[in-house]
């Protein structure tokens, strides 16, 4: 006991819980899936919140914005916030400095004397046009205009409309919010939340209008508290069903609490290797993993159906030895399939059931009949009997259990439903009106298209931006010709240091620049000396060292490299995020044109992550096949004799057959979830059979002891998992569908075909 | 302000006068503005170069020459809408909607009169000081926008749309053209 409480306690202390939801993802088998992984949860898309200040008075909503965007400017928790105000037309100071190194222009122009001219010529007519008020600070620095050549590049291309200079559109003020939180981090999301809300509540004002926050850090926040939500409110409703049945069971409070022990001890061995070996663990792991020890509870229960007129439990414990041993052993194989799964939290999970099924069994078998009281009421009686007579008046059990099995082939054979659901979002739980809240202010936003990426790879940050320039020329006629509506690539923001080093070679000396210029200047009505910011910045940017990601990361447009430019795995990739895409063939083309091959592609997103999971799913499968070979030498071994080992395997297989053909009637598509609860619904009705064949060489009352056993363990893990059933989460619900289903026909065949029937009374 | 109102389309020839800092000489334009109809504006630039400008609400069109129209949102320069909106407040003799967008203040009489405008949006006052508008009867004459940065320029209407300007003009000059002698 002492122990048990040793143990809890170290766990308790030392275990930390995540909320990563990642970890229940397959881990990644490549570089390209690592890195989606990557983004998909600490990429700036995974981080960005949308919110929406509702209010049919633009006026009202745009002074909104503008004193929430500046209250969160000093949350430490946010990176950036954008509603609008002071965006293109002005680049940051940092970086001014460096627009003749990272604008195009001395790509293909020089400034010499015509060059300059034409353009002075121009500013002239721009001088005279509506918008000259906006051009007339940047000409004396900026006579070519390069400032604003870089804003517009770097503008987002759909960007809302402004009302009283910030975004609005549909009835809201918009703006977009970075957090330093990865999206998938619901704890940290939720602090972030709760800290826009506070800022926003505290705004004069607010109540005129509604905030609404949308995003993937969001979604995660909601899906975590409904999860928690859920598993608590179910838990308790379990645990409560759970406690009025086993006290019927067996009527006796010392014995059921006393039953309780085997779990927990389960529960605080598995946490503290948890602990030990991991040091977290997803939150999602524990509450799974509590449940899928609700298997060992049918241990104590046996030991308690069992026990008879013994006198001393240890005897029954003795005699239930070896089949609590296969029994162990059968949960153990199935459990073991989890790690097969390949995803870090299913991994955790099939640490903490194994070792939790070894703590219970050991618990159950040395434990627990020291303590239990020495008396028992016997749960042989007369209702069983009848239960028993009734059940050996069943006509032709085996013919009812070929009949079952045709049927359920032939429901496998006429469901249409696709067999496999690999759309990753269907395990998504979020709910409908949600997505379509996000998906709307997504496209308001002009937020890049979240289903196509272009994906370039290289050995330096260097090679991919040079890649990268070559992709923006390859890219620019699809873009002219409407097949693609916006395109953001990594050297969008920074050409690669070549580059620079090529355009500051063409930058003509002070004595060149300042002869040009005069001649340029002849015949325009130009003030003179206008222009000695001009000549003053040329001659600074010529002794620049170029920027580097690193130096361009530290400005304030950094984020948006560093979105963009990302070193994983010793290898760097960069990222082109695309709007408008219309033609997906066509770009897929251009990426593949690249050279060298396979260095850039066209990444969509919907595809790589089914093939994901169809390898994911493969593996599963592989799992399976070895796990259920793995079961049946073991109960081959256990039994001895091929009588019993094929009624057992029989059992076992007719109420697999019976679960997929009710799972695929009533959920259709199946998912990895339902594959790992199959699994473990067989583990769990493999212990019927057992029991069963058991029961043959036993006399009448043992016999009844074991009908009686399991059909408190069947109804036990029915309350532990039918409640999941309930549950609106696909992966809970899935879980516990299953299960309960997987019981229920485990019970039915092994009733079938694996109960010794009495010989009917001469 | 009534008076003024007068059915779209609504054409005049004008001469616009731009005294910029950066430059020695006024830059000198000469063209017809055009009131559509409801907040549509046109500014056709004949002389020095050939320029279309069109107006409508938030979004502008700008074509030079021969080239591509090119479109682009107002919110950048809010300024330009303003003036935009009062023009047409102005032709369509909507009063209201001119106070919305400058505090007014009128004085004169009938035969010759001046609104005095100041902006109301605080972004369009760090780019515009004031306006003034002279008219004479039912017809504008003149309109001057005072930039915040020094830069002043005369719009002339109507009557003085195309009036010969001396050779060397001055803001002292045309604000007394304006004026009529007042």
């Amino acid at each position: 006991m002492l122990a048990l409480a040793a143990l809890g306690g170290y766990a308790f202390t030392h275990l930390r819980v995540s909320g990563d939801l990642r970890a229940f993802l397959p881990a990644p088998r490549t570089p390209l899936q690592g890195l989606l992984l990557h983004e998909l949860g600490r990429g700036a898309g995974a981080r960005t919140l949308f919110l929406a200040l509702r209010t049919p008075d633009a006026a009202q909503a745009a002074a909104l914005s503008t004193a929430l965007r500046a209250a969160l400017a000093g949350d430490g928790r946010i990176a950036t916030v954008q509603n609008g105000a002071g965006g293109p037309g002005r680049i940051a100071p940092g970086l001014l400095p460096y627009r003749y190194l990272l604008a195009p222009t001395l790509d293909t122009h020089r400034f010499d004397a015509a060059y300059l001219h034409a353009q002075l010529r121009q500013r002239l007519d721009d001088l005279g046009s509506p918008g000259a008020g906006l051009l007339k600070p940047l000409l004396p620095a900026d006579p070519t205009l390069e400032t604003l050549k870089l804003a517009q590049a770097w503008a987002p291309r759909q960007a809302p409309p402004l009302r009283h200079g910030v975004w609005y559109a549909d009835g809201a003020a918009l703006l977009l919010v970075e957090t330093h939180a990865a999206g998938f981090d619901p704890d940290a999301q939720a602090r972030v939340l709760d800290s826009i809300r506070a800022a926003y509540a505290r705004l004069p004002g607010h109540a005129r209008a509604t905030l609404q926050i949308s995003g993937p850090g969001y979604f995660g926040v909601v899906l975590q508290a409904l999860t928690r939500g859920t598993a608590e409110r179910l838990g308790l409703v379990s645990a409560l069903g759970l406690l009025a049945l086993l006290l019927v069971s067996y009527r006796s409070l010392r014995a059921v609490s006393l039953a309780a022990l085997p779990l927990l001890s389960a529960a605080a061995a598995g946490a503290a290797v948890l602990a030990l070996v991991f040091g977290r663990v997803h939150g999602l792991t524990l509450a799974f993993g509590v449940t899928l020890l609700g298997v060992a509870q049918e241990y104590p229960l046996r030991l308690l159906s069992h026990r008879g007129a013994d006198a001393d439990p240890r005897a029954t414990a003795r005699r239930l030895g070896p089949v609590l041993l296969l029994a162990m052993a059968s949960t153990a194989v199935a459990y073991l399939a989890f790690f097969a799964a390949g995803a870090a939290g299913l991994s955790q999970l099939a640490l903490f059931t194994l070792t939790g099924i070894l703590a219970a069994g050991l618990t159950t078998r040395f434990l627990l009949p020291a303590l239990l009281p020495a008396t028992a009421r016997d749960t042989a009686t007369p209702v069983l009997a009848r239960l028993d007579a009734a059940l050996s008046r069943l006509p032709h059990p085996r013919r009812l259990a070929l009949l079952l099995a045709a049927a359920a082939l032939a429901a496998l054979v006429l469901v249409r439903a696709p067999l496999w659901q690999n759309d990753l979002a269907m395990l998504t739980p979020v709910p409908l009106p949600l997505l379509q809240q996000e998906a709307r202010l997504r496209h308001a936003l002009g937020a890049p298209d979240v289903r196509h990426l272009l994906v370039i790879e290289g050995d330096t940050a260097q090679q991919v931006l040079a890649r990268s320039m070559q992709v923006a020329a390859r890219f620019a006629p699809l873009l002219r010709e409407g097949r693609l509506g916006s395109l953001l690539l990594p050297s969008t923001y920074l050409p690669p240091v070549a580059v620079q080093r090529a355009r500051q070679a063409r930058l003509p000396d002070a004595a060149q620049l300042r002869s040009a210029l005069d001649d340029a200047l002849r015949g325009l009505p130009y003030r003179a000396g206008v222009f000695a910011p001009f000549l003053r910045d040329v001659h600074a940017a010529r002794h620049l060292p170029p920027l580097t990601p690193q130096a361009f990361e530290r400005t304030p447009l950094g984020g948006l490299l560093r979105a963009l430019l990302i070193r994983r795995d010793r290898r760097w990739f960069g990222l082109g995020l695309m709007g408008g895409v219309r033609d997906p063939a066509a770009l897929a083309a251009a990426a593949a044109a690249a050279a060298p091959a396979g260095s850039v592609r066209l990444v969509d997103l919907k595809t790589e992550s089914e093939a994901w999971v169809a390898g994911y799913r493969a593996r599963i499968l592989r799992a399976l096949a070895a796990a259920a070979v793995l079961l049946a030498l073991l109960v081959a071994l256990g039994l001895r004799r091929a009588a019993p080992t094929l009624r057992v395997l029989a059992a076992v297989l007719l109420a697999q057959l019976l679960t997929l053909a009710a799972l695929r009637l009533l959920a259709g598509p199946l998912n990895l979830f339902h594959l790992v609860a199959l699994l473990l619904a067989a583990g769990l009705g493999l212990h019927y059979a057992l029991f069963f064949e058991r029961a043959r060489s036993a006399d009448d009352a043992e016999r009844l002891r074991t009908l009686h056993a399991t059909l408190v363990c069947a109804a036990s893990t029915l309350l532990a998992f039918g409640v999941y059933a309930l549950a609106p989460l696909p992966v809970l619900r899935a879980l516990g569908m299953t299960v309960a289903l997987g019981i229920a026909a485990n019970l039915l065949a092994a009733l079938l075909l694996a109960w010794p029937r009495r010989l009917p009374p001469c | 302000m009534a008076s003024l109102a007068r059915p779209a389309p609504a054409r005049t020839a004008f001469t616009e006068v731009r005294f910029v800092g950066l430059l020695t000489r006024p830059l000198v334009l000469r063209g017809e503005m055009a009131w559509l109809g409801g907040t549509r504006l046109q500014r056709r630039v004949l002389t020095p170069a050939p320029e279309l400008t069109e107006i409508d609400g938030d979004s502008a069109t700008l074509q030079r020459g021969r080239g591509r129209p090119q479109r682009f949102p107002l919110d950048r320069a809010p300024e330009l809408k303003d003036l935009a909106a009062s023009f047409v407040a102005l032709l369509s003799g909507n009063a209201a909607a001119l106070q919305r967008v400058f505090v007014v203040h009128a004085y004169g009489d009938a035969r010759a009169w001046t609104l005095d405008l100041t902006p109301r949006d605080a972004q369009v006052a760090q780019r515009i000081r004031a306006v003034s508008i002279d008219g004479a009867g039912r017809a504008m004459r003149c309109m001057r926008v005072d930039s915040r940065d020094g830069d002043t320029a005369f719009t002339l209407l109507g009557a003085l749309g195309g009036v010969v300007l001396p050779a060397d003009p001055t803001p002292a000059g045309l604000a007394t053209l304006c004026a009529g002698g007042r």
